[in-house]
Formats: C-alpha cells, sequence, structure tokens
C-alpha cells in the first residue's frame, strides 16, 4: 500500500499533474496488447533522469514494486504490473537529445516513438532499422526494454544490434551509464545488451544512443503468391539458403491472407494457401539483379503469382496488409494469443507443418503470419478466454509447438519476449543453471526485487 | 439498463498515434484504447461512474481517426456516443454545452438566439473582446454571425443560370445559415453556375450531430426525422454538404441510429446514397467550370486544412487537393501536417482550450510555413479553431473552398 507519506514524497517529485492514483486513470495502465489485467497503485510520469533516479530513491526505501512502460503495445505482459505498486510511464519523457548523422547516431530519451526517430532521419537520408509492427505507436524505451524486433530485422538485425550507450537508472536510483557515441568500443563489459531484453527488470533506460544507417538507395517490393503453403515455406529457405539477403521476408497463411483481406482488402486471392512479401533493398542494380533471382525461385518452387510494388503507395498497400494481420485475426474471436516461436530458416517449412497438425490435433484454429526469413513465426490462436476448455486446449498445443521449436534447434521468443505469457516454458529453452545465473544478476543489481517483479527472472 | 457489450479491443495501439489527444498529452488515459477500456470496465461494473469517468470519455474529438485506423473495425464513434449519453445521464452537463443542445435542438430557438447573439457581439466593449477568451479562442477573433440566417436570404428553388443539368439539395447546416453565409453564397454561386437547379428546404435543421457527440440521444431523434422528411425528394441527384461533419451525419450516422430511433431506413438510405461533400461534386464536374480569364498565372496561393470528418467518414484524402490542383490561377501550396487534426473537434476547444491550443499550434506554424494567403477548409468548426488560432497579424486567412473557387468563375452573362 502506498502510504499517504510516501505519495507526498512522490507527488513533490513530479508534482500532483504527473502522478495519477484514481481507479479510472490506473486502470488504463493495468493492460497491454497482452490478454491479462493488473492493476497499478499509482502512475508516475517522469520528465527527466534526475526525476526517476529520486523515485526509485523512495521506491527502493519502501521496496514498492516499479514497473516500466512505455506506449504499452508489449505482446507478452511485460509492463503488467502484477504486483502493483508504481507504474512508471515513459511517455512524456519523450525528447529526441541529438541527431549526428555524420556520426551515424542519434541520442533519445525513453519516451521517444520509434516513427519519430524514424521522422527525424528520413530526411537526411538515414534511418533506424528495428521495426517492430507497433514502430507507430512503441516508444524506443519498450522497443529496448524487449529488445525489439520487426520485418527488417533479417538483413539489419535487432534493436540490441542498434544500441551503442546507455543511461540506466538501477533500483537503488543511482544513475549509470554504459558505452558511447563509437560503434568501436570494448571499455568494460557490454552492459548495454544485459538491459536491452531485460524487460525492465534490471533498471530503468532514461537516455540512449541508438546507431543509424543511410538508406538504401533503392528498394524493391514483391508480393509472391503460392496455392500450397509448403511451397511457400521451401521458397523462403531455397532463398535465403542461396545466400540472398532480403530486407524482408514475411510469410502469410490462407487463414492470415482471409483475415486480412476482410479487415483491409487489398485483393488476396481467398483460395490461396501463402504469400511472401519480400523486400530487397540496396544499390539498384544489385536489387535488380536480386528480385530477378528471387522471382525464378519463387517461381521455381511453385508460385502462382508475382507482383511487383509499382509505386511508394503499392508498396504501403503491401506492407500495410501485413502490418494488419495481428488486428485482423482479432476480429475472429475476442481474444487472439500471438506467438512468436523461432527456428533456423531451414526448419521453416518442417515448423509450419508441425504447427498446423498440432493445432488441428486440439480442434483450434490458427492462422500463422512470419517474419520467415530469419525464422521468427507468429502463430495466432483466436480463442475466447471466457472458455475455459478451449483456452487449456491452447494452452497445452502451444506447450508442444514449443517443445518442437526447441527440438528443431529454436527458442521460445524471437522478438516479444517472455514477460507474463512465457516464464513457464523457460526451462523448456534454458537450463537450470542458466536459468539461476540470470537470477543471480537480478539479485546483484536489485536485490529487494522491486523492478518489474513476478516476471521471468 | 440495457448494455451492449464492447466490441472487443486487442489493444494493438494502433489507435495511439493517430489520436490528435493522445499524441499531445502522452498519456494512456487520454487514449482511444484506453476509453474502450473503461467503457468495458463500466459495462462489467468493474468500474463505477464518476465525474472522473466522465472527463476521460469527453476528452476526445470525436474526430473518428482511431476507427478509420483500427484493424479490427470497432466503432469508437457508437461505443463513446452511447458512454456519453450514460455520462451525461450520471453527472449531468455543463451549462453552456445543454445551452448549447436546448438551442440546436429547435430551428426557431437557433433563429432566436442568433438575434441575440449578434445584438450581443456588438455591444461587447472592445477591452472585453481583447482579453476574455472562448475555450482557446479569444473573443475577437471569433466569428461575426450572419446578419440574417443565411437559408432566409434566398428563396428554396434556385434556378441555373443557362441550361438546367439536374437538380441538388443544399444542405446548408447550422454554421452556414448562421455564421458563414460566404460559404453559402459561393457554394450556390458554383452550383448554379455548374447548371444545376438548387433546393434548400426551409425545414432542413440541425444535422444533430452535436446533440449525438454529447449524449442527448433522444434530442436528437426530432432533428433527423425532421431532416429525413425535409431530404426526401424525388428526381434529385445529389444532396450537397459544405460541412463534413453534418455530411457524416447524414451519410453515416443516420444508418447507424435507424433501429435505436425508430428510422425509416429506406429513406435514410436513400439520403446517404445522395449524400455529397462539395469538394468531390466539384471534382465530378470540373469540365464543366469556367473561369475567369487568367491575369496572373498562379497568383492565389492556397494551402488546405483536410477536416478529420472529411477523412475518415468519406475516405476522401485526396479530393480537394487534387481539384485545387487543376484549377488555373490556383497556386497550391501542400502543408506537410495538412491531413492531421486541427483540435477543434465541435466543443472541444471550449471545453479542453489547452488540449486544443497544442493541437492547432502544430498546424498553424506550418501552415504560415507556405506563405499562403488562404488557408482553406471545408468544415466550420475547423474554420472557427484554425482563425481563432492565428493571430491578428499573420496575414493567412481561413476561408471555405468554395469561396475561393466561387471568386475565380467568370460570371454568365
Amino acid at each position: 500500500m502506498l502510504t499517504q507519506t510516501i505519495k507526498t514524497e512522490l507527488t513533490d517529485i513530479v508534482g500532483k499533474e504527473r502522478y495519477l492514483d484514481k481507479t479510472a486513470e490506473l486502470a488504463c495502465f493495468s493492460y497491454d496488447s497482452f490478454t491479462e489485467e493488473a492493476m497499478p497503485e499509482a502512475v508516475i510520469f517522469p520528465m527527466t533522469t534526475r526525476e526517476v533516479s529520486r523515485v526509485m530513491e523512495i521506491a527502493s526505501k519502501y521496496k514498492i514494486p516499479v514497473t516500466g512502460r512505455g506506449a504499452g503495445t508489449s505482446v507478452c505482459g511485460a509492463p503488467i504490473p502484477v504486483k502493483h505498486g508504481i507504474v512508471l510511464c515513459f511517455t512524456k519523457m519523450n525528447k529526441i537529445i541529438e541527431v549526428n548523422t555524420p556520426d551515424r547516431y542519434i541520442i533519445v530519451q525513453p519516451g521517444v516513438v520509434n516513427i519519430n526517430v524514424q521522422k527525424a532521419l528520413i530526411p537526411l537520408g538515414f534511418f533506424y532499422p528495428p521495426d517492430p509492427g507497433s514502430m507507430t505507436s512503441s516508444t524506443i524505451g519498450g522497443n529496448i526494454a524487449q529488445n525489439a524486433g520487426g520485418p527488417r530485422c533479417l538483413k539489419y538485425g535487432v534493436t540490441m544490434d542498434y544500441i551503442l550507450g546507455m543511461e540506466v537508472v538501477l533500483a537503488s536510483g543511482k544513475i549509470v551509464r554504459f558505452g558511447s557515441r563509437n560503434v568501436k568500443d570494448v571499455t568494460g563489459y557490454k552492459l548495454a545488451s544485459l538491459f536491452c531484453g531485460s524487460e525492465g527488470t534490471l533498471g530503468l533506460v532514461t537516455e540512449a544512443i541508438l546507431r543509424v544507417v543511410p538508406q538504401p538507395e533503392t528498394q524493391k517490393t514483391i508480393m509472391v503468391i503460392f496455392d500450397d503453403l509448403d511451397n511457400t515455406a521451401k521458397a523462403v529457405s531455397d532463398i535465403i539458403g542461396s545466400g540472398i539477403i532480403p530486407a524482408a521476408m514475411e510469410l502469410m497463411d490462407n487463414a492470415s491472407m482471409n483475415a486480412i483481406e476482410d479487415a483491409v482488402g487489398i485483393g488476396f486471392p481467398r483460395d490461396a494457401e501463402g504469400a511472401l512479401l519480400i523486400e530487397i533493398d540496396g544499390i539498384k542494380e544489385a536489387c535488380e539483379k536480386q528480385t530477378k533471382q528471387i522471382i525464378e525461385k519463387a517461381k521455381k518452387n511453385g508460385a502462382v503469382s508475382v507482383q511487383e510494388a509499382k509505386s511508394e503507395s503499392e508498396r504501403e498497400k503491401f506492407w500495410n496488409a501485413r502490418r494488419s494481420a495481428y488486428g485482423a485475426v482479432a476480429r475472429i474471436a475476442p481474444d487472439p494469443i500471438s506467438e512468436d516461436v523461432t527456428v533456423p530458416v531451414s526448419k521453416v517449412p518442417e515448423m509450419i507443418r508441425r504447427i498446423i497438425e498440432i493445432t488441428s490435433r486440439y480442434g483450434l484454429k490458427v492462422s500463422v503470419v512470419a517474419h520467415a526469413g530469419d525464422g521468427n513465426m507468429h502463430p495466432v490462436i483466436p480463442i475466447d478466454r471466457s472458455n475455459t476448455d478451449q483456452r487449456l486446449k491452447v494452452e497445452k498445443a502451444f506447450a508442444e509447438i514449443f517443445k518442437v521449436a526447441i527440438a528443431l534447434g529454436g527458442t521460445l521468443s524471437g522478438e516479444h519476449g517472455i514477460g507474463l505469457g512465457k516464464s513457464k516454458y523457460l526451462p523448456l529453452a534454458m537450463s537450470k543453471d542458466s536459468i539461476e545465473f540470470m537470477s543471480v544478476i537480478k539479485k546483484a543489481v536489485d536485490p529487494d526485487e522491486i523492478l518489474n517483479p513476478g516476471k521471468f527472472v | 439498463m440495457t448494455k451492449n457489450a464492447v466490441q472487443n479491443c486487442a489493444k494493438c495501439g494502433m489507435c495511439l498515434n493517430v489520436c490528435p489527444v493522445y499524441t499531445v498529452l502522452n498519456e494512456e488515459q487520454a487514449s482511444p484504447r484506453a476509453r474502450l477500456h473503461l467503457i468495458k470496465a463500466y459495462e462489467q461494473n468493474k468500474l463505477s461512474s464518476s465525474p472522473l469517468l466522465k472527463e476521460i470519455i469527453s476528452k476526445c474529438l470525436m474526430c473518428g481517426s482511431c476507427a478509420a485506423i483500427c484493424p479490427l473495425g470497432i466503432n469508437h464513434y457508437s461505443e463513446f456516443m452511447e458512454m456519453r449519453k450514460r455520462m451525461v445521464e450520471d453527472h449531468g452537463e455543463k451549462l453552456p454545452i445543454k445551452s448549447l443542445v436546448y438551442l440546436l435542438a429547435k430551428e426557431q430557438r437557433l433563429k432566436f438566439a442568433n438575434t441575440l447573439a449578434r445584438v450581443g457581439q456588438n455591444i461587447v466593449p472592445e477591452q472585453f473582446k481583447e482579453k476574455y477568451k472562448l475555450g482557446n479562442i479569444p473573443l475577437k477573433r471569433l466569428p461575426v454571425l450572419n446578419k440574417k440566417p443565411f437559408r432566409s436570404a434566398l428563396p428554396e428553388t434556385i434556378f441555373p443560370n443557362g441550361e438546367q443539368k439536374g437538380t441538388v439539395i443544399y444542405f446548408t447546416g447550422c454554421a452556414t445559415n448562421y455564421i458563414y453565409e460566404d460559404t453559402g453564397f459561393s457554394a450556390v454561386n458554383i452550383l448554379s453556375h455548374l447548371g444545376y437547379r438548387i433546393l434548400i428546404p426551409e425545414t432542413q435543421t440541425c444535422c444533430a450531430i452535436p446533440m449525438l457527440f454529447h449524449g442527448f440521444v433522444e434530442k436528437a431523434r426530432q432533428s433527423i426525422k425532421e431532416n429525413i422528411a425535409a431530404l426526401s425528394q424525388d428526381s434529385v441527384d445529389a444532396i450537397i454538404v459544405d460541412c463534413a461533419t453534418c455530411g457524416t451525419a447524414l451519410k453515416k450516422e443516420y444508418n447507424l441510429l435507424c433501429d435505436k430511433l425508430d428510422l425509416d431506413k429506406s429513406a435514410v438510405d436513400e439520403i446517404s446514397s445522395k449524400v455529397t461533400d462539395i469538394g468531390s461534386f466539384m471534382l465530378a464536374n470540373a469540365d464543366f467550370f469556367n473561369f475567369k480569364k487568367i491575369q496572373n498565372p498562379k497568383s492565389l496561393n492556397l494551402t488546405y486544412h483536410l477536416p478529420c470528418h472529411l477523412k475518415n467518414s468519406f475516405g476522401n484524402t485526396e479530393t480537394m487537393e487534387t481539384l485545387l490542383k487543376i484549377i488555373p490561377n490556383i497556386n497550391y501550396i501542400k502543408a506537410a501536417d495538412f491531413d492531421s487534426c486541427c483540435g477543434g473537434g465541435g466543443t472541444f476547444f471550449y471545453e479542453y482550450p489547452e488540449v486544443s491550443k497544442k493541437i492547432g499550434n502544430k498546424k498553424k506554424e506550418t501552415a504560415i510555413k507556405t506563405g499562403a494567403d488562404l488557408w482553406l477548409t471545408d468544415c466550420p468548426v475547423c474554420r472557427i479553431n484554425l482563425s481563432g488560432n492565428l493571430d491578428e497579424n499573420d496575414s493567412l486567412k481561413v476561408v471555405h473552398p468554395v469561396s475561393a473557387i466561387s471568386s475565380l468563375l467568370k460570371p454568365k452573362t
């Protein structure tokens, strides 16, 4: 319980305007895009590192749980305050501090929305590659906490690959900085990678130095349609296996294509079994050559149609279809459960076959969308959570799917994170000693376990 | 209390970035997703009604951008409207809003209030106009009301000058009728120039959107029925609206209210299918314009603000730009954020002046940067708000596109 004394101490730091504790307001911070909810006791909007530090001093003094939050678009429940306490919401701490394209970095506060980083860079001929599906709303702080990926991470790598340095407030309130403005930097441990992906369990990022890269000269975007899902998956491993690295390679199965068609109507044939949205970028001549190679390989694997985006608006149309997949599938039933297993790309065809086999054995509907080029798959099962029988079936099906993924040399989560959704499956992917090693780190950094408690560590 | 279950929201957060209120406040409780969440909690009796809940629900421009982007196809409008109604029932409404609804509900009251307000505007001492504000808009920046209602200045039927190509009904909306007669006269000039017989039914009244958005659904019923009667006429090619919001009512909202308000479904469908915003109508008839001989090519520098209701209800994102680009004499300069909300939102600028000001200031800066002389917009509330945010010494002037276009037409002999 937050006593009046604690409340006074906290409002002394941020003022009453940026401190919420009324039920109707708190309820707005009880959810993310995962399906569980938990109420915080207070929500605080910090504006400066100093404020974050002072809030943490008080939280550690009284041992109050603190859960960091960005825009709340996580799909694994990471920002849900299961142990209540304080939600520290960074959306108002959203200044771009420095844009330096000659030295190829940008410094931002954690509440800056991903798309606004892009908007600051595009006029200068640069961009920031990590592009999670939520990029128009999600914050850099949240992206870092979850080590967010996205379609073009196939070629460019994930959030972690773009962090040069960061400022972090620890559970005690201490402010620490790691890394620098330099791509090459072996001064001490690479601690940024410890905090990136820690889902708010180790510290709160208050500033980040991000690496930026020049925009490619050209982009080519192709939509390939197949009448057989197995062929679709084979085309993926064939193209990737041949050494071509597309910027993105997105797979959609029949169920997701139909859901997308119902939601945004882009003209997918209703009976198609699979589609690949492929984007290649780089030097014009190279793109043209690779486009040809990709089309050849797609046709060899049985593609029934190949459509190249003729304009920016057509490219946008293709991408809009892919981006709306999650919401579109969500229309089918009250609660869509989206998973995130990842396997080596040569195992994509087998993994998809197994997902379909397992879900149909449980009598569940499934739609598969995947960042197929890097083997990152999102089987989505639309269910009604109030139906206990159905819920149990989904749990069993996913447990089987996870086991298969691990057996194929894959992993539990490619980009969504562990959060609330998958902590119980962690032993499938990590040994007892490895999990314990994470606990050792956690205890060393946050001995009272006040940072995002109740999660995977 | 009868309750419909809230359509399920997957909380994907796509609505955050398009919500004008969320993007300036950067707090979840101001987001469309949060409002849906709270409505659901309230309906499931997990959250009790409170003035705070009412405020969270009303701190919304009803611009419809969330519904337009929602991949689940949630109709935020209906959800918010229903909730606003319940909140008004639980906690009442502010006197000025109640008065507005009272006035809009009866044409006679509006006419009377108009006369009074005009007298009022004339007797307010200058120093008061300098000092006081209505919401975020200084009194001196508010429009002067029409001397007499636009519709009473014209006959109910106006024949075109020259050959008659067809017949249209002109739904003037309250704003043209009581505030912006320049829009009305220009629209009539254009429609008649294009060869249309214009019907301006005397019995048309407020489209009812303000009443609906403030939760006064029952009060809206009478106005809606009067409009359906006034607009259901044979041999009419189109029903022209000069206001995106009135258009939204006639094109979409009446349809959604058919069951609830026991409306004549076939009449509503017929009206809905004929409703056209004047921008689209002009573009479709662009070949029949006869412009004045060009003295100085591209001499009229214009920029444009796209009203949310035109974008979200009519899906017209490029219509006006396309039209402006093909008109000789017009130099159209696009403002980078031409399609983002101005923060006006019906009475939002009055209820939440600080939020509205923040949204409006961003628009103002980019519009001024274009160097245009005229800032066009086809929504009267946007016009009040945009011009209200301009300063005395800004040379930019806000008008309806029809005023600019009408001024370029060659007079028929």
